[in-house]
């Protein structure tokens, strides 16, 4: 609460009134009418985009909301402070994280974590108290929403994914000398944030569209959960039977199975895309070599799924 | 009292605001087809005037469906609908700019706090931040919420709630409320609690004011005009005096020989209709009531309760309500639920 509003609070209080009674009730302040500025369509929007993204981290909200998301980013912003102290303490001040893929593993992790969190708190809980006929019944159209919510947990992915990216640019940048090591970091660095928003778009829009269909919290957790996780397992899964199956050692290219598998998640999807567009470290999926507009195609069906869903899902969703 | 009489209490930089003129909502042969069913509204063509109306009918006939359609929620199947002189079809975020709406349903977070949500809605009304928090302490404060607004919608009573639901709907400062079953849920105090603030609003606020509702008695009591519809027709369209003055009558009571003063009223030309504890006696104005006193005094009884009354709305839904007909119904009181 603002002080303001404690300070209203406080003089419109029965007791603060003057009445002395304790059961004094106001009624007879009269109606003010309000003759000042009213916001555009756009800008509803973008307080709607505000609030969804402070709710996404559960700022304004009980302890309870935060523990999820502030876990999740430290756990992400870990690696980068531990590459921090390495670059300082070692000899050669050599970074040991990659910026394309961070530490693939962890990331993928978390973010699912995240994703399944968070993506519910955005969308489930207007479905759940049937808050969304309220919205409809402003002056926003109906589009207006899912592209609010979609802009905020995308930038709400966007600050998990990029902030580790950048204190590990800071934590190295701090430890090189001369202009020309400096841009050769803020070089590494670029894709790393171009490779950053690409995976915040896919996995913002798929998580909340997952997590659209239920407003039942568990649910919509559970799904997004489901989602993300059985389509990685499995393509995981399919790249090691393609990997080893097929004896990718003999004939040093893996197999076709190895290299169309990650096809089928999109945490696979966007490694593909990464090594499609010339990211040599070592990731998920063996490098798709010849196959890699595929992914660059996958990567572009998810984000239609994803961003098309999420408003043809709002189109039909019911008020009436 | 009528809204046409009301004064809009003008706040600091308010500048004078009379209450609405000409027409408030115009809906013209608006037919509304759900997928394979029956029509939800059926050619109703109807005009609203400023005030507060009351827009009445079985559940299922069309209220909730007439309103969504006005709001720009629900597009008609056919027919055209215009709400404070802009088409719902074409200028839908303008209308919902000046109005409020209160839905039927439960539609409140409970985690959150109502200060905070109505807030929050103000903006999405379009109002920027700090007016927004005041707007909101406003409208909470008018509902007759104070301190509880800083604790959880969730731990609040039914009838605490319906205060929220209305409060969010006055933040933007519409120019018109559409308001449905705003008593939902309530028990009778607290019904009668939300009655007298919605009339209050209508009279104080300057706010034209449609409410929703399948209680009859609901709308006789704050309303100044009545919409009836049934089954997505119009059924009636008209001031609440008008309706409920159709024709009068006049209920007498007395200890005993109930009986005895009927004979003796038809011998005087006045037929009778015998209810619970008393007799229904068509009013044809001073004479009848000299005619009953005269009866009761030749007879001598005492006379236990003399009562003049409408005919209640209830009877629009009567297909026996024929003006002059006297039907023993013609004299129940308090809200009948006609669903």
């Amino acid at each position: 609460m603002s002080a303001s509003a404690a300070a209203e609070g406080a003089a419109m209080s029965p007791t603060a009134n003057g009445n002395g009674n304790g059961t004094g009730v106001i009624h007879d302040i009269g109606y003010r009418s309000y003759e000042g500025q009213r916001l555009g369509r756009g800008a509803i929007g973008r307080a709607l985009t505000w609030h969804s993204l402070r709710s996404a981290f559960g700022l304004r909200r009980g302890v309870k909301a935060k523990i999820i998301p502030v876990i999740t980013f430290v756990i992400l912003c870990a690696p980068a402070v531990v590459n921090a102290a390495a670059v300082a303490l070692s000899g050669n001040h050599v970074r040991q994280i990659s910026y394309d893929t961070y530490v693939p593993s962890l990331r993928i992790v978390v973010m699912l974590v995240f994703l399944a969190a968070q993506a519910p708190e955005l969308v489930s809980r207007d479905l759940r108290s049937h808050t969304l006929p309220l919205y409809f019944a402003r002056p926003i159209r109906r589009i207006d929403y899912p592209v609010a919510k979609l802009t905020a947990f995308f930038l709400a992915c966007l600050i998990m994914l990029e902030i580790p990216l950048l204190l590990l640019y800071l934590g190295t940048v701090a430890q090189v000398h001369g202009g020309s090591a400096v841009w050769t970091e803020t070089r590494a660095l670029i894709p790393g944030l171009l490779l950053g928003a690409a995976w915040a778009l896919v996995l913002a829009s798929l998580g909340l569209l997952v997590a659209s269909f239920s407003g039942k919290r568990a649910f919509a957790t559970g799904g997004v959960a489901v989602f993300f996780f059985l389509t990685f397992t499995l393509a995981s899964l399919l790249t090691h039977i393609g990997l080893n199956s097929f004896g990718h050692a003999a004939l040093g290219a893996p197999s076709a199975l190895a290299r169309l598998a990650g096809l089928i998640s999109p945490f696979t999807v966007l490694d593909g895309l990464r090594q499609w567009l010339g990211g040599t470290t070592v990731g998920q999926i063996p490098n798709p070599g010849s196959l890699g507009p595929a992914y660059g195609l996958a990567f572009l069906v998810f984000l239609l799924i994803g961003i098309g869903g999420l408003i043809l899902r709002y189109r039909k969703v019911g008020v009436a | 009292m009528t809204a046409q009489h009301a004064v809009r209490a003008n706040g600091p930089g308010g500048g004078p605001r009379g209450p609405a003129r000409g027409v408030v909502i115009e809906a013209n042969a608006l037919t509304k087809r759900y997928q394979g069913s029956v029509n939800a509204l059926d050619q109703l063509t109807v005009v609203v005037e400023p005030g507060v109306t009351g827009l009445v009918g079985a559940n299922g006939a069309g209220k909730s469906t007439l309103i969504k359609i006005l709001l720009g929620l629900l597009e008609p199947t056919s027919g055209t609908a215009a709400v404070l002189g802009h088409d719902s079809a074409t200028d839908g975020a303008q209308i919902r700019t000046l109005t409020g709406y209160m839905p039927e349903h439960d539609c409140l977070p409970p985690d959150v706090t109502a200060t905070e949500f109505v807030t929050h809605m103000g903006r999405m009304s379009g109002l920027p931040p700090t007016a927004a928090k005041e707007r909101a302490a406003d409208s909470l404060r008018h509902v007759g919420l104070y301190e509880e607004r800083y604790r959880q919608i969730g731990t609040y009573s039914t009838g605490m709630k319906q205060r929220v639901k209305l409060a969010q709907a006055l933040v933007g400062d519409p120019r018109l409320l559409l308001l449905d079953e705003p008593t939902n849920g309530l028990d009778p105090a607290g019904r009668n609690q939300m009655l007298d603030l919605v009339a209050r609003i209508g009279a104080e606020f300057g706010i034209s004011i449609v409410v929703a509702s399948h209680l009859l008695g609901e709308i006789e009591q704050i309303c100044d005009h009545l919409v009836a519809i049934d089954s997505g027709r119009l059924l009636r369209a008209d001031t609440i005096s008008s309706v409920t003055q159709v024709s009068e009558v006049l209920l007498v009571e007395v200890e005993e020989g109930t009986e005895l003063l009927a004979a003796e009223l038809a011998r005087r030309g006045l037929a009778t209709v015998a209810q619970q504890r008393g007799l229904l006696i068509q009013l044809a104005g001073e004479q009848t009531y000299d005619a009953v006193r005269d009866a009761i005094a030749d007879l001598g009884m005492p006379l236990n309760r003399m009562e003049q009354r409408r005919h209640r709305l209830e009877e629009l839904f009567r297909d026996e309500a024929v003006p002059g007909a006297l039907e023993p119904a013609a004299t129940r009181t308090g809200a009948a639920d006609v669903g």
